[in-house]
This record gives C-alpha cells, structure tokens and sequence, in this order.
C-alpha cells in the first residue's frame, strides 16, 4: 500500500511538470514570442483549455503530501516557508492573469495582466529549481544558493522549450517548426525528469514517512475506484482540444 | 503581534476571503446546470444566454475561489505544522480526498465546460456542468468532515503522542458534520439565487429592454432563494443539539455573530418566504421593490461570514476540541516577521484581486446578457466590402 500510494505521488509530481511545464513555458515565452497582442492571444488560447485540468496536478500533489505524508508535509512546507509563499503569490498572479487578461476592454489592461502571466510563470518555474536544490541539501542549507539559482535558470529553459514544442503542436506555423504530437511527448517525457528526480530521490523517506495503514486503506478505497473517472476526464481534455481545423473557430475565454 | 496571533489573522482572513467566492460558487454552479438542462431540452435562445451570462458571472467568481483556495490548502503546512504532526494521519485523509478527488474532477471538468462551447456534442457539455456541480458538492463535505473533525474528533483515538484512525466511519458521519453540511450548502444555494435576485432587480429597475431574461432569471432565483433559506434555518436550528458542551458560554467573539447571524437568518427568511416567494409573479414588474431586492444582495455573505466566525471562534483555544490547542498547532520557530511577510503578501495581492475581480462581476451585471465572452462563436468573417 505505501509503493501505491508513492507512485500516486509520484505520478503527480511527473504529471505536473510534464502538464503545468508547458503552461508555464508558454507564459515565459510570451514576451519573446508574442510581439504584437493578437501573437499573445493566440498563445494564451493555445493553453487555455489545458491550464485547469493541468495545474490541479499539484493541488493534488500537496493534499496527497497532506494525507498520506503528514509528518513530512509539516517538515517541509515550514522548512521552505518563504520560498513556498512566493511560490504560492507567483501562482496566484499567473492564474488572475489568464482569468482576468480579456474580462474588459482596453489594452493597458490586457498588457498588465499579460505582464503578470510572465513574471507569475517565471518566479513558479524557478522556485521549482530552487526547491529541488532545497531537496538536495535535505531541506537543511540556505534557499538562495547560486546553485540553487543555477537550478532555477534550468527549469525555466527546460519549461521554456517545452512550450515551445507545445505551440509548434497546437499553433503549426505560429513560431517555428509544427511538431507531432510524439514530439510533444517526448518534450512532456524531458520535463517531466527534474521531477523523477525529486521523487526518486525521496523514495525511502517517503515511504517510511507513510501514515498508518489505517489511513491508507481508508483513502485507497475512496479515492482509487475513482482513478479510471480521473484519467478518462483527462484524456478527455486532449481528445476535445487537439488541433484541428476548427481549433481556432471559437474565441478562447483566457 | 505574536506569531500566533498573526497566524490566526492570516487564517481567518484568507478563509473568510476563500469563502466568499466559495459560497457563491456553491449556490450558482447547481442553477448554472439546471439553466444549461433547460437549454440542452429545450434549445430555446433565452436559455442558452441565461446559462452564458450567469455561467460567465459563475467562472470570473470561481476565479477568485480558486487562489484564495490554494493559500488555504498549503496555510496548514505552513503555520500549522503541529496539527499535521499530531492528527495528520486522521485529518489530512479528507483534505486529501478534496483536493485528488473532487477538486481534481471539478477543475478538469470546468474546463472542458468553458472551453468546450461548440465543441463537445450537446449532451456532453451538459454532462460536464452537472459534473462540475457535483465534485463542488464533494468539494464541500470532505472539507466540512475536515472542520468537523476539529470540532468533534469523531473516529480517532490517542495512540502515543498523536492520533490514530480507527473508525472512518464516524469521521464521515460526525455529529457536527451531518446537520452542518445541508446548512453551508443551503446557504450556498440562497446566496447564488440572491445574487440572481438582486441583479435581476437591478436589470428591470433601468428597464434594459432584456425583461423576459431578468424575469425569468428573477423566478429562478427568487424559488431557488426560498429553498435554500428553508434548508439553511432549518438545519442551523438542528445543529443545537450536537454542539459541544459550553462553546458559545462566556464566549462573547462566538456568540455575538452566532446571534447575528441567527436574528439575520430568521428575518431574511421571513421576507424570503413570506414576501418574495408567494409576489414571485409581480416582483419582476413591481419596481418599487427592487432597490429593496437590490439592497438584500450582500446579506447572504455577511451572514455566510458571521457563521464561520461562530463556529470557529467557538472552538477557541482549541484546534481540535480539547485534544489539541491552537498554541500547540502552530509551527514550532515561526516568527512574527515571517509571517507578517506572508500575511502581508496574501492579504494585498488577494485583497486587490479579490475587488478587481467584484467589479468585473458588477460589470458583467451591468453589460447584461450581450457580447458574452463564455460560449462565444467567431464573428462571422466581414463580407468584403465594395470597393470602387
């Protein structure tokens, strides 16, 4: 039961990056990419019918951190407190940004909050380099370490790139060359390393931090009937909005 | 400030926050998939408006509720730590199944909803809406097995220095859980069918030329409003007789709203039950009233605030009723300048969030049902224009 529920673990922390990495690579390449506001919109419409099936990978990741790891979670959230804040604020500001960027009219508007989808997806994408070198000293030495740093400016190019191969997937033509859907699986599969990493790295504490028995057989039996439910509303994700001909036809609501 | 009291401001600040925008997606999410069912049989133009124009108002909400959610769900890692070290393998099991069931499908399936105008065949959108609406519904009870768990640690017993789950039976049908569910998600449904109420008014009181759309949606809200009142007295009054011995005695930062929000509720549902529903065919057209109507709108979140503020205050010192003290539960070595740093941070950027995202919603009334971004189809492409 503690090998289950650590793939499950696992599987989110992979999910995420491979998912969320694309996301958060798109809003980094925003100002790169999308010089004039028409560029931007078609990018963030690019992501749109993704960002909410694929950033909920992580609230998943920290309730499972929650429930099936307790004593960790109240190790390792306190131990990476103002990383995990600013983290949390880079967040936040991401989202408003996609959800507020085209709810009224003027293009200062849409401008700032395009600026927040930037800067939102840049602070998310390096704390994560910041929190795997966090993880590597054991959650004992300094969060500002230059390599550390050196972490963060990896994920963001890792993340940049795999954006990058997402919109040559869904916008053929719009920067570069169109890519196959196995390209994108394959960058999905490279983004998703880092996490591996993290995961595998924490495997032992991990499982020996397990809660009870008890606990687990109570959240296997709510939670895993209900996996097939789970993948197959995701699966239904991709298979509504892969590229098309008509992928374009509806204005997108981000 | 000490860190404690800091700890508790944030909490308290950002829940209060988080519920606001919760209560309302509670009470739309159910009338937004009875509007997208009535649209769905009867194809008929109004419908397919009302479910864009109070589908839109329900998604720029749902916005807010869901970063103002994520600050709660990592708040307990973060200030916390004591009551995930010591009741962690009890009270983490609900927050799990929150946010890797429910929260999960209603995210996935939100999107497929807004994003899928157009594109999913007819049914399968409906499908999605009432899904949505059913994982916030599941959204809800792990959350209140969670607070009831603090209120009355039902299936865990002390083994060594922390608690252990031993029936989860009793978790999930904890006396503070089963009559406090009905009345949030009573609450829920009043404070979504007020706000149709009181936009409605707003609409007919300018008299837009959309009467038939703010008559209609004025009936929904005004029924939807009586039974969600009904729900929400009738399963507070239940409520009394599973409450922990003395909470509200000598208490007077729990009772003072619990009265509050008791003389609130029972006046509300007398105008509710007394006066709105059985006038449900001439208030539409009495535009006397409507300011009155309009001005009714916000009471159901003030009253929504004051309950929290009762049960939570009421459990004071504890965190978890007489095992564990708040004191205890906070993270060993927090400092006031932490989390001043953090409150400061939270409370800024979802203060201002938070009223950016009202004033859209006001907007959104305002504008009315036309040029509705959600379901929107592509302007038809100009013909070219001719040219001499």
């Amino acid at each position: 039961m503690e090998l289950i529920w650590f793939a499950v673990f696992a599987v989110l922390l992979a999910g995420y990056f491979a998912l969320e990495g694309f996301d958060l690579g798109v809003g980094l390449l925003l100002p790169v990419l999308g010089r004039t506001r028409d560029d931007r919109d078609r990018m963030v419409a690019a992501i749109g019918p993704y960002v909410l099936a694929n950033e909920v990978w992580l609230v998943a990741l920290a309730g499972t951190l929650f429930g099936v790891y307790p004593l960790l979670e109240g190790e390792l959230l306190p131990a990476l407190y103002p990383l995990v804040v600013a983290m949390l604020l880079a967040w936040i500001l991401r989202d408003a940004g996609l959800w507020f960027r085209r709810r009224a009219g003027g293009s200062r508007w849409r401008a700032f909050w395009d600026g927040t989808i930037v800067l939102g997806s840049l602070w998310l994408s390096f704390g994560w380099g910041l929190v795997m070198h966090a993880a590597a000293t054991g959650f004992a030495g300094p969060l500002m370490h230059p390599l550390g740093l050196l972490m963060g400016a990896a994920v963001t190019l890792l993340f940049a790139w795999h954006g990058r191969v997402f919109l040559g997937w869904r916008l053929p033509g719009f920067a570069g060359p169109a890519r196959t859907g196995r390209a994108l699986a394959a960058s999905a599969a490279v983004a998703a390393l880092p996490a591996l990493a993290l995961a595998g790295g924490g495997m032992s504490v991990l499982i020996e931090h397990s809660a009870p028995a008890a606990t687990l057989n109570v959240l296997s039996l709510m939670v895993l009937p209900f996996a097939p439910l789970m993948v197959g509303a995701q699966v239904w994700i991709w298979r509504t909005f892969r590229p098309g001909k008509d992928a374009d036809r509806h204005p997108s609501f981000f | 400030m000490e860190a404690l009291d800091l700890a508790r401001l944030q909490f308290a600040v950002t829940g209060s926050l988080h519920f606001l925008f919760v209560v309302l997606t509670l009470g739309l999410a159910p009338l937004v998939a009875i509007m997208n069912t009535r649209f769905a049989r009867t194809g008929r133009p109004l419908h397919e408006r009302m479910t864009r124009f109070w589908g839109q108002i329900y998604v720029v909400n749902y916005a807010l509720g869901i970063v103002t959610g994520l600050v709660m769900e990592f708040q307990f890692g973060l200030s916390w730590s004591g009551l995930s070290h010591y009741a962690g393998d009890v009270f983490g099991a609900p927050l799990a199944m929150e946010t890797l069931l429910a929260f999960f499908l209603e995210s996935t399936f939100l999107g497929l909803w807004i994003f899928g105008w157009g594109r999913l065949p007819k049914w399968a959108h409906l499908a999605s809406i009432w899904m949505v609406a059913a994982t916030a519904y599941a959204s809800a009870f792990f959350i209140m097995v969670a607070n009831s768990f603090l209120q009355n640690p039902a299936g865990a017993v002390v083994a060594g220095d922390r608690l252990a789950l031993v029936d989860a039976g009793a978790l999930f049908t904890n006396d503070t859980l089963v009559f406090a569910l009905p009345h949030v998600l009573g609450a829920g449904l009043f404070t979504g069918a007020m706000v149709l109420v009181g936009a409605s008014a707003y609409q007919l009181r300018r008299r837009t030329g959309e009467r038939e759309f703010f008559t209609s949606s004025m009936r929904t809200g005004i029924v939807a409003a009586a039974i969600g009142i009904a729900l929400t007295v009738a399963f507070g009054y239940s409520q009394f007789g599973h409450i922990q011995e003395g909470k509200f005695d000598d208490n007077p930062a729990a009772s003072v709203p619990l009265g509050l929000m008791m003389e609130g509720g029972n006046l509300l549902s007398l105008v509710v039950l007394l006066f709105m529903l059985p006038l449900v065919n001439n208030l539409p057209r009495w535009r006397w009233a409507h300011p009155l109507l309009m001005a009714l709108t916000p009471l159901p979140f003030v009253l929504a605030i004051l309950g929290w503020l009762a049960r939570e205050l009421g459990r004071q010192p504890w965190m978890i009723w007489e095992k564990l003290t708040v004191a205890d539960a906070m993270t060993p070595g927090l400092t006031p300048g932490m989390v001043t740093a953090s409150f400061t941070g939270f409370a800024v950027v979802l203060g201002l969030l938070a009223v950016v995202d009202y004033v859209l919603i006001a907007r959104m009334v305002r504008r009315g049902p036309r040029d509705l971004a959600l379901g929107a189809t592509a302007p038809e492409r100009p013909a070219p224009a001719l040219s001499l």
